[in-house]
């Protein structure tokens, strides 16, 4: 799959799990996902201006009855932090996480950001899921957001270039 | 004439608010707010700046109800990207007071940038909120409030207050009940369903 084709199927598992308001802050490898998110008319589309905020949006809608998505960049994931614990967490808030896997290996960007959000999810204690097959990816993020409905805890799905349609997948990743 | 009190404006939006939704600033706003109007159409916030945020995320989900959000100078200063995010969205159904007594009340009272000179109601009319305005008196704060809520645009409404607390019981409920009670409050009072559970695999 090419980016648009990958982001059409992303959005179509988004739009099967029910997701119905999707908060956004942009990232060059999520541009396709986005202008695919931005056209979809059974969403809420709210821009973010940082990626807290989208915490706070997300939690808000979910009490009046949203199914709500943030996409952010594992840069934001850690912006979002403080929010995450004291908001989601504390209150028992689910919320799918789609976040861009920034340093993922042979990426040549943020490489710290990208060595340190598995262990920053483990230790908050947000189950993830790599991201790494197009196809598979509507069937995954159903899942996901039935175990973060489930759980009351929010969940992150890792958006890499491979899920994301920018390059060549490898059988061992 | 003493400053304004917290607490008496929030005597006077309690006479207002009706059924809106209220979704309070983490600090003594909440417990005072819940002395002047106990409800399950109540909720919370934990999270310092989030405030805003969170009612945005209500007023989004729900466009044909009122939603009124008590903030605070220290949260909103930590928050200020949201005031663009209010704007670019304009929710029609969203009243957002900032109760400024320039100083972080619940920490120590050390003086927040509002004390040395930055404007929140300023900050908002930039942000691209147009309506947007300080209300020097209880009864300026109550008419600034009841033309929002009869009106249809979003509104953003600072009042300078002093820095004393009012005598109030504490909340009565953690915030996981917080959040239960008030799903269900929204679940009745706009005859919806949000929480629903599945049968058990057995019976599939």
């Amino acid at each position: 799959m090419n980016s648009t084709e990958a982001a059409q199927s992303i959005v179509a598992g988004l739009r099967d799990a029910g997701i119905n308001l999707v908060a956004t802050l942009p990232d060059i490898n999520l541009a396709e996902l986005l202008r695919a998110v931005e056209e979809e008319r059974d969403f809420i589309h709210v821009p973010l201006c940082r990626e807290e905020e989208g915490i706070g949006i997300c939690a808000g809608a979910y009490l009046v009855g949203k199914k709500c998505a943030a996409i952010m960049q594992n840069g934001g994931f850690f912006n979002s932090n403080n929010a995450i614990v004291s908001t989601l967490l504390q209150y028992q808030i689910p919320l799918l996480l789609m976040i861009y896997f920034a340093g993922d290996v042979g990426d040549r960007t943020f490489g710290s950001t990208g060595s340190m959000t598995e262990p920053v999810l483990q230790a908050l204690g947000i189950r993830y899921y790599i991201m790494r097959d197009s196809e598979d990816a509507p069937e995954l993020i159903r899942r996901a957001q039935v175990l973060t409905e489930d759980c009351r805890r929010p969940v992150a799905l890792l958006l890499t270039k491979e899920v994301l349609g920018r390059r060549a997948a490898l059988r061992s990743l | 004439m003493g400053a304004i009190q917290r607490f008496d404006c929030l005597k006077a939006l309690s006479r207002l608010a009706g059924d809106a939704l209220v979704v309070s600033s983490a600090g003594a706003v909440t417990l005072e707010w819940n002395a002047a109007r106990s409800s399950d159409g109540n909720f919370r916030v934990r999270t310092l700046g989030l405030c805003s945020s969170i009612a945005l995320g209500v007023a989004l989900g729900l466009p044909e109800r009122k939603i009124i959000a008590l903030d605070g100078d220290g949260s909103l200063l930590m928050n200020l990207s949201s005031l663009a995010t209010l704007a670019r969205m304009k929710p029609k159904n969203l009243v957002h007071i900032v109760f400024d007594n320039e100083v972080y009340e619940a920490s120590g009272k050390k003086k927040t940038a509002t004390g040395a000179g930055a404007d929140l109601v300023g900050l908002a009319r930039a942000a691209g909120i147009q309506n947007a305005l300080w209300a020097g008196s209880i009864e300026e704060f109550a008419q600034a409030v009841e033309r929002a809520l009869n009106g249809a645009a979003l509104t953003f409404i600072g009042v300078k207050v002093g820095t004393e607390r009012a005598a109030v019981p504490p909340y009565p409920i953690d915030e996981v009940e917080n959040k239960y009670r008030f799903i269900r409050y929204v679940e009745k009072t706009e005859q919806m369903v949000i929480l629903s559970a599945n049968l058990p695999a057995s019976y599939e």
